[in-house]
């Protein structure tokens, strides 16, 4: 480490790592845009809103055209100067996952458009907000080092924290938020402590270098072994918190049935996926560089707080009036769906990890189609009926408002992951990984899911029954074209990525390949460094040769990515 | 087109109901009978290629013979090909054709749909009447599982619909039941869908020399979800059938073959899980009634008959003995529960519960004649059940009610429907010489066979004894109920009831004669067609059975 601090005074950035991190220097432009622009044209709403898409659609245009990028064009990782364990990183999992963001976000603007701009007063703080975690949650998942890792999460949070309580004339609103703020503060504390036992264990913030020399230390026992399983499950709490898995998912429906339903479908989706791929990028850089025996104990954790989550999740769904509040318990029950693909990576084989990220990708973008069309009816049926969000306020809905009534049904029943909706497919894509797994864990895991979704039917249905079965003769209302066309959309493009289903999973099967991994020849040049200047004792190295197969089979793989 | 008959055929009545969905409110009802009716022709083309017999093998050695074969891969993944893959045998042919008859039947049955209770949404209900249709035929055509399975699934939704929103006053009760039975069934179908994919990658690594594919010719390098490849593939066959190969500490074969015949007993439905077959038929309506009397309780015996028995056959012969009680109550208690009833529609559901027994009762002896009776059962149920239930709507549509007592002497006031509905009544009886009797019989002999043929079920005699007893409380419920209806005294309040109309009339004749036509010819109408595939599914199981048994004993 001293080493690196020696570094900084004669480092400094090249174009080709600026452009490489092209889009959060446009992201971060954007943030600027958004707070500054109002001091020259005035606060109006749209305006604002208008300024913000147009900074994330030039955001989106550097993701692609880095996406695009060889390694030859720039490096991967960059920022710093060390570019083993740069601060951040630019593979194809973090680019795509800032697409999906950059969608999801563009996706939210318009339903706030169409719902809540034109009585919200402060349409520039909103959107900072908004904006800068989501900035937050992109860096979480473009990094594997631990400081890094926390500035991030903390950037996405306290955004968060602030945007749940945004309508301050509401005292849900404000109780919400407080609970949030409460729960995260608490998690963040743990994580930083556990950040801090490991980084007093083995000196680096570097998980890549973490994660090679975790493996003896783990597997040789005594207070070592202490020390740092409980720095690593602190961490863990950090990111489970962020992802709401059981149980540290308290805060979650409070949170999010106080904020209001665009600030909702943001959280539901975004803060979650990012923690769930930032969990699974360190997950995956365990498993492979310190192997299996010693991680055999982490798969049986993850699962087991999976199955807990997604049973917890569908069960506490039930018996909620308030749909926003139920569909709470069921991003509950999804995390823990995905979360069930963390579990595989710790299996010894790369080619299982390598479908379970696949499989976790391609449920975020189909996710993000469910929830932003299931809370975008729920918001737009909000904005007409003073905010009533309760089961009844959706009785006759298909006479009311049709072209809210059959989106919404395409969301739930692709929540639940019946065909012909895409939820179906990602679904199976999520047990076409744990039965790849093929060992008796991952076969429990999949009965689990595969009898959650039962559970998970009845209370999507009472939804269902209110819209088509019921009339109890609420006024019929219309509802701003934007808007209607956003949930459409949402629920045309479900019946679409189910019978064209090829592409998603491909794109999928390659952004998951192209993690960034250091390789074990970079890794080992890294210690060299590090054990000249660093006097940590840092127990038993793993074996070159080791190292070296664990290359090879990246190599075997076609691996073009690092 | 010719190459693609199938697949036009199955999505025709999609593409209908989108054009009904855009068409004016007046011509929605005749776009859909378009659609159907135009399916309907279709698939009497397809029949063509199977006048003469059903076993001249295209691909050789695999079982039945695949017609109109068409594939192409749909999803590929990294470890996984889903293949739209669908054809034709013995054993999906004559239910094919039967969905596209009872299907257009159906269509015409809802033309009335103006004068029904709850009238709104016509575009809507036929958008959903024909994608049911585009699911069923789908179900019936799919050879590759996975298809099989989006299939079995697309069904749920429409038929949710069809009872929920246009049914009678439980409709919500009945519809929520009938989702939550049939996606209970599926979710065992859903671990059973995975795990088979990945067991039969397993099976093909153990056994690499005996993977030989049956449409390459090449050994098998991975998991496969084609269901004629999952029951004639050597070392798929060997490594399901070991009782080494476990999931979970169970044994594979039984285990599978369980969770697997859950999901078809729920839909076919019977005993322990036929609850909600009643409330959904005295709730639907009568067209939505005739298709699931008609089609969907056809599936569940579809579905033994292709993937549990094909696919794990020592899993059949290690349920026989429970399968068959399940069958016998199902008949028994069926007939019972029949005779029962005040109510015409559900006097006609549990009857069907106690039909579909003879199904499960024939499928689960294993033997030639058993499986020809329960395929000409499921025929001649789904010719004659559809008509029993359209009667009882005819009847409905003037009385507005149900009440079987209440009823009587309406042969006097309605001659040719009287007629018609003895005609339909005695099929669904099991009269000789009606299409009922045929299936019932095979269904008899096939079990008796079975006992004759050495000490693998011992249990077959009686159960065939019970089983038989069941016809004579079958004619007991529907003689009584012929009394109770049609016979007697015209009464009062039904003397000025209208004949049956040229439209109700055009659906019945059909039926009636088909009713005829099954019971006079079996053989030229139905059993020419499917012998040569159910005869093949039949040996096969019966090598892989004595395979099963031989390593057990040495």
């Amino acid at each position: 480490m001293s080493g690196l601090i020696a570094q900084i005074s004669t480092w400094s950035p090249t174009v080709a790592e600026f452009l490489t991190f092209s889009p959060e220097l446009a992201w971060a432009g954007t943030l600027c845009l958004v707070m500054l622009a109002p001091l020259a044209i005035g606060r109006n709403s749209r305006t604002t809103a208008g300024l913000a898409l147009v900074g994330l659609a030039v955001t989106a245009f550097f993701t692609v055209r880095v996406m695009g990028m060889t390694a030859a064009d720039g490096p991967k990782t960059g920022l710093t100067p060390d570019l083993i364990g740069g601060m951040l990183i630019a593979d194809n999992l973090s680019l795509f996952f800032k697409l999906i963001l950059l969608i999801f976000l563009v996706g939210v603007t318009i339903l706030w458009m169409s719902v809540s701009a034109d009585e919200e007063e402060d349409a520039p703080e909103f959107f900072v907000l908004l904006v800068g975690s989501a900035l937050g949650m992109a860096l979480m998942v473009s990094t594997h080092n631990l400081l890094m890792m926390v500035v991030a999460i903390e950037f996405a949070s306290l955004p968060s924290y602030a945007i749940v309580g945004f309508n301050k004339k509401n005292r849900e609103a404000a109780e919400a938020s407080l609970k949030y703020m409460i729960f995260g503060a608490i998690s963040a504390s743990v994580m930083l402590y556990g950040l801090s036992l490991v980084y007093g264990f083995f000196g680096t913030f570097d998980l890549a270098q973490i994660s090679a020399n975790v493996g003896p230390v783990l597997m040789a026992g005594g207070a070592n072994r202490l020390l740092v399983a409980l720095g690593l499950f602190c961490v863990f709490v950090g990111i489970a918190f962020k992802i709401s898995a059981v149980p540290f998912h308290f805060w979650c429906p409070d949170a999010f049935q106080g904020a209001k339903t665009e600030v909702t479908t943001w959280l539901s989706v975004a803060s979650k996926a990012a923690g769930l791929l930032l969990l699974m990028r360190i997950v995956n850089l365990f498993a492979q560089n310190a192997g299996p025996a010693a991680m055999g104990g982490v798969a049986v954790v993850i699962a087991i707080i999976a199955a807990v989550t997604c049973t917890v999740g569908n069960l506490s769904a039930y018996r909620q009036r308030s749909v926003k509040r139920m569909l709470a318990y069921s991003s509950i029950a999804h995390a823990g769906y995905m979360l069930a693909a963390a579990a595989i990576f710790v299996k010894a084989e790369f080619v299982d990890s390598f479908s379970a990220m696949s499989a976790v990708l391609a449920y975020v973008v189909v996710y993000m189609l469910m929830n932003l069309g299931a809370f975008g009816v729920v918001a737009l049926l909000e904005s007409k009926n003073g905010g009533d969000d309760s089961i009844g306020a959706f009785s006759g809905l298909i006479r009311r408002a049709p072209l809210l009534a059959v989106p919404m049904l395409c969301c739930l029943v692709s929540l639940v992951g019946i065909p012909p909706f895409a939820g179906f497919m990602t679904k199976w894509y999520l047990l076409n990984a744990l039965g790849e797994a093929n060992q008796g864990l991952y076969w429990a895991l999949v009965v689990v899911i595969v009898f959650n979704t039962l559970i998970s039917l009845w209370y999507y249905m009472r939804v269902v029954v209110q819209m088509f079965l019921r009339d109890d003769d609420q006024p019929a209302f219309a509802i701003p074209i934007s808007g209607a066309l956003l949930v459409n959309v949402c629920g045309l493009m479900l019946i679409v990525l189910m019978i064209f289903s090829n592409p998603l999973k491909s794109h999928s099967d390659q952004y998951a390949s192209d993690l960034f991994m250091p390789t074990a020849s970079e890794l080992a040049k890294a210690r060299a460094v590090d054990s000249t200047d660093d006097p940590a004792e840092l127990g038993e190295l793993a074996e070159p040769g080791e190292l070296a197969a664990r290359e090879d089979s990246r190599n075997l793989r076609g691996d073009h990515g690092g | 087109m010719d190459q693609h008959l199938i697949s036009w055929i199955v999505f025709l009545p999609l593409i209908a109901g989108l054009v009904a969905l855009f068409v004016p409110r007046e011509l929605v009802k005749w776009v859909a009978l378009l659609g159907s009716g135009a399916t309907f022709l279709l698939s009497l083309f397809a029949i063509s290629t199977f006048w003469g017999g059903d076993a001249s093998g295209v691909f050789g050695d695999a079982y039945g013979t695949l017609h109109h074969v068409e594939r192409a891969s749909w999803i590929t993944g990294k470890s996984f090909t889903i293949e739209y893959f669908v054809g034709l045998d013995g054993l999906s042919l004559p239910l094919f054709v039967l969905t596209t008859f009872v299907s257009l039947l159906a269509c015409l049955a809802s033309f009335n749909f103006d004068s029904w209770k709850i009238n709104k949404g016509i575009k809507a209900y036929f958008f959903l009447f024909l994608m049911l249709e585009t699911g069923m035929l789908g179900v019936f055509v799919s050879l590759d599982f996975f298809l099989f399975y989006v299939f079995w699934e697309v069904m749920l939704l429409p038929m949710y619909f069809l009872i929920g929103v246009w049914g009678g006053a439980r409709r919500e009760y009945a519809a929520i039941k009938f989702f939550i039975f049939t996606l209970a069934g599926s979710v065992f179908m859903l671990v059973g869908l995975v795990a088979m994919f990945f067991y039969s990658g397993n099976a093909v690594a153990e056994y690499p020399e005996l993977a030989t594919s049956y449409q390459t010719g090449a050994p098998l390098v991975t998991g496969t979800f084609d269901l004629i490849e999952l029951s004639t593939n050597d070392a798929i066959q060997k490594y399901f059938s070991d009782s080494a190969t476990t999931l979970l500490g169970l044994r594979f074969a039984p285990m599978m073959f369980i969770f697997l015949f859950i999901g078809f007993a729920i839909k076919l439905p019977c005993f322990p899980v036929h609850t909600w077959l009643p409330d959904a038929h005295v709730e639907a309506p009568t067209p939505v009634s005739m298709i699931l009397a008609g089609v969907l309780l056809k599936m569940g015996g579809y579905g033994f008959l292709r993937l549990c028995y094909p696919i794990f056959p020592t899993g059949g012969h290690f349920w026989a003995s429970t399968l068959a009680v399940i069958a016998v109550i199902s008949i028994l208690y069926g007939a019972l529960c029949a005779m029962a009833q005040t109510d015409f529609k559900k006097l006609v559901a549990y009857s069907s519960i106690s039909h579909m027994g003879y199904v499960l009762l024939g499928i689960c002896v294993m033997t030639k004649t058993g499986f020809q009776g329960a395929m000409f059962q499921m025929i001649a149920h789904g010719v004659s059940s559809p008509m029993c239930f359209f009667l009882v709507g005819v009847i409905y549509d003037r009385a507005h009610h149900r009440e079987i007592n209440r009823f009587g002497g309406l042969w006097l006031s309605m001659p040719r429907y009287g007629s018609m509905a003895t005609l339909g009544f005695f099929a669904s009886l099991g009269l000789p010489g009606l299409c009922g009797f045929i299936g019932e019989v095979y269904v008899l002999l096939g079990v008796f066979e079975a006992g004759n043929s050495g000490p693998m079920f011992p249990w077959a005699y009686t159960a065939a004894i019970c089983a038989a007893f069941g016809v004579v409380l079958t004619a007991g419920y529907v003689l009584w109920l012929i009394q109770r209806v049609y016979l007697g005294e015209v009464r009062e309040e039904y003397k000025g009831f209208p004949e049956a109309t040229g439209r109700e009339m055009l659906i019945l004749a059909p039926l009636g004669a088909l009713c005829i036509i099954f019971g006079v010819l079996p053989k030229q109408t139905v059993f020419d067609f499917m012998n040569g595939t159910l005869n093949l599914i039949v040996d096969q199981i019966n090598g892989v059975t004595q395979m099963a048994l031989a390593a057990a004993g040495g």
